[in-house]
């Protein structure tokens, strides 16, 4: 009996993994393998160690029970994996969405039957029966929610930005709202996993003393994740930082400042500007600063270590004393103690925007200043390091030395301009060549098509296709056209360079 | 997150279909698979590396424009920022966070600002040339410090093989 029933939840389990997932991948083999002996061994610990049973249809209860729930465990675990493939992937066809959350939702409602039968036996078998029972069963309902939420997130997502071509006023909003959602959810989730868990380790802790190392070791594991998790929680007070520091960019900002977002590449319809100037999307510039605290675009070292309690005033500009800006810029998570000792005398000011910029800017380091001076220079090579450096020494600020060179103020020695001459009249001319030489030892026979694949990749180049299959022929003809033109030229130059030798050893 | 991820993977793939850089080509191999693209690099004209074309891996994490991807050469190569197994060494696609050699200012690391096209460009420059203070593959570095043309025919050898010119 019991050995048909395993037989009917293997094939079971064969029919699902033909029906919703079709072909395993390898790595997601792996996986699976690799949970189910964990799962295995960990449950043939528990019934024999910890519970201890000693009659043979209570082994087979409980072995069945856990069959079952590791059966679920490892198919919730399957979906996710083939969730979080299909999210790599532009063009999921809408079918394989729907079986994949039908059947996390059938898991859902099967993991909620079997916590109704562990109520159900918990009632007459006790209370540490039921808890060890629900324990898993609980754990693997969190989970598989967890993850038809993130689906559902995705899959929000994704319409979101189909819709995005028709009217994009409602997608900023909805993407703004999305950030905070989604981090709550995978945050609350977790913890509750992880609570769970530990209460589960807690009680076969207690209920089994010989066992102890082994459950310890495990105990300690889950209370670093723990730890981990609660870390995270910065992530509220960047949040808070950042809305009362940094306004929200004007519209006629916005309007002046046509570029998209630097950090999704999408269009601002709102956005965030740092003290550097720079705008961003808010939930862009959330995730960016929870790991690193400087501006993505010119690194500019914000003050986000220092929560002091002025915060709470009136959100005006603020600027920190100067002996908090100079603490090094690394990740914030050092901070975190410090924050209480920390409490420096600060005072709120309301000042313009440039005079913010250069009181921030008063402490920068010589390498921030480095940086800005190679920043400049990218714009400006013609203008030495030394002098963009000088410059920047005086105006502290990227924008205004960019300025003193646009308005003429700032200009390169005359050596230096002379060098640039040079260089641009030099570069033509090797343009020339490199231009010049395929065209006229072209009478090699074997390249008589030259000419027709050239006017491919130009057209190749110009074209990005709608359907993907088309975009992946068209990048692969490209890859393929790139390597033979490569070869070809290669073999002029040898037989070039070989009559050029054999010219040379006619003439001595 | 794959979500915003997935959705500047396909701009940055678009715009580096319609301007590709000069030499550069870069795409997913399978688009199935978003995350893991394939550039070829032709060497840089009057380097050692000239002529060559060089296929790399690139593979972005699933929080993409916050982390950087990893690159790896895909073909034999020897030079001083690439580890004999093809991974990349430049500072461009370090993590502000992490520092292994411990010399990098953080103004040239990874930010989300930067992108395909710019790391593509820098490794054409580290083509050109190589930093030889990381390094990433100390032989290359020696030798390209001490003995020059046996480097030379060393990376010679390396370009004709990836246009399958017999040497």
């Amino acid at each position: 009996m019991i050995n048909m029933a395993f037989c009917w939840l293997i094939l079971l389990g064969r029919a699902v993994q033909k029906l919703v997932f079709g072909e395993l991948r390898v790595s997601e083999q792996q996986q699976l393998r690799d949970k189910f002996w964990n799962f295995v061994f960990y449950k043939f610990i528990f019934v024999f160690g910890i519970i201890n049973v000693q009659y043979i249809d209570e082994v087979l209860l409980w072995c069945s029970w856990f069959a079952l729930l590791g059966f679920l465990h490892l198919l919730s675990q399957l979906s996710k994996d083939r969730f979080e493939y299909l999210s790599f992937s532009p063009r999921t066809p809408f079918w394989s969405h729907v079986k994949l959350m039908a059947l996390l939702a059938a898991i859902f409602a099967l993991s909620g039957f079997m916590l109704l039968v562990s109520v159900f036996v918990g009632f007459f078998g006790g209370f540490n029966t039921f808890a060890f029972m629900s324990a898993e069963v609980v754990l693997l309902a969190i989970r598989t929610l967890h993850i038809i939420i993130r689906y559902a997130l995705h899959l929000y997502d994704i319409r979101q930005e189909s819709a995005t071509a028709m009217n994009t006023s409602d997608e900023g909003k909805a993407w703004e709202k999305r950030g905070p959602i989604s981090y709550y959810t995978e945050l609350s989730f977790e913890l509750t996993a992880l609570i769970i868990d530990l209460i589960h380790h807690l009680h076969m802790l207690l209920w089994s003393n010989i066992f102890l190392s082994m459950a310890s070791l495990v105990i300690c594991m889950q209370l670093r994740y723990l730890f981990h998790e609660i870390q995270r929680k910065n992530y509220l007070w960047v949040r808070n930082h950042l809305e009362q520091n940094y306004p929200m960019a004007t519209t006629e900002e916005l309007q002046n400042n046509s570029d998209n977002c630097a950090i999704c590449w999408e269009k601002m319809d709102s956005a965030r500007k740092l003290p550097c100037t720079h705008l961003f999307h808010n939930t862009c510039l959330l995730s960016w600063l929870e790991q690193d605290t400087s501006c993505p675009t010119c690194r500019m070292a914000l003050n986000i270590q220092t929560p002091s309690p002025t915060q709470m005033e009136p959100p005006e500009l603020q600027a920190d004393p100067q002996e908090n800006t100079r603490r090094p810029f690394n990740h914030f998570f050092h901070f975190d103690g410090s924050r209480y000792v920390s409490w420096l005398p600060s005072f709120s000011v309301e000042v313009s925007h440039i005079q913010a910029i250069r009181q921030n800017h008063v402490t920068a380091s010589n390498s921030q200043l480095d940086a800005m001076a190679r920043q400049v220079q990218t714009l400006f090579p013609h203008i030495p390091l030394s002098v963009i450096i000088d410059d920047l020494r005086v105006t502290r600020s990227v924008e205004l030395t960019i300025e003193n060179v646009l308005d003429g103020r700032l200009v390169a020695p005359p050596i230096f301009r002379d060098l640039d001459i040079n260089q641009q009249t030099s570069r033509p001319l090797t343009l020339l060549q490199s231009n010049a030489e395929p065209s006229t030892t072209r009478n090699w026979d074997e390249f008589s098509t030259d000419n027709v694949e050239t006017e491919d990749t130009v057209m190749l180049g110009s074209r990005f296709s709608k359907s993907s299959s088309e975009r992946e022929k068209i990048l692969h003809r490209r890859k393929e056209n790139m390597i033979q033109m490569a070869r070809r030229r290669y073999i002029e130059k040898q037989k070039a360079a070989a009559a050029a030798a054999a010219r040379s050893d006619l003439q001595s | 997150m794959a979500g915003s991820a997935l959705r500047r993977l396909m701009a940055e793939y678009k715009q580096l279909t319609l301007n590709p850089p000069e030499g550069i080509i870069a795409g997913p191999i399978n688009e199935e698979n978003f995350f893991e693209w394939e550039a070829l690099i032709t060497g840089p004209e009057g380097t050692c590396f000239e002529g060559g074309v060089f296929p790399a891996k690139l593979i972005f994490p699933p929080d993409y424009p916050l982390s950087p991807p990893k690159m790896q050469f895909t073909c034999e190569m020897f030079h001083p920022n690439i580890y004999s197994d093809g991974r990349v060494c430049i500072s461009i696609l370090h993590a502000p966070g992490d520092d292994p050699m411990g010399y990098e200012s953080s103004a040239e690391r990874w930010s989300p600002v930067q992108s395909v096209e710019k790391i593509l460009l820098s490794v054409v420059s580290m083509l050109a040339e190589p930093n030889d203070e990381s390094g990433a593959n100390v032989d290359a570095a020696k030798m390209w410090r001490e003995n020059r043309e046996e480097f030379n025919n060393i990376a010679e050898k390396i370009v004709r093989r990836t246009l399958g010119i017999p040497t």
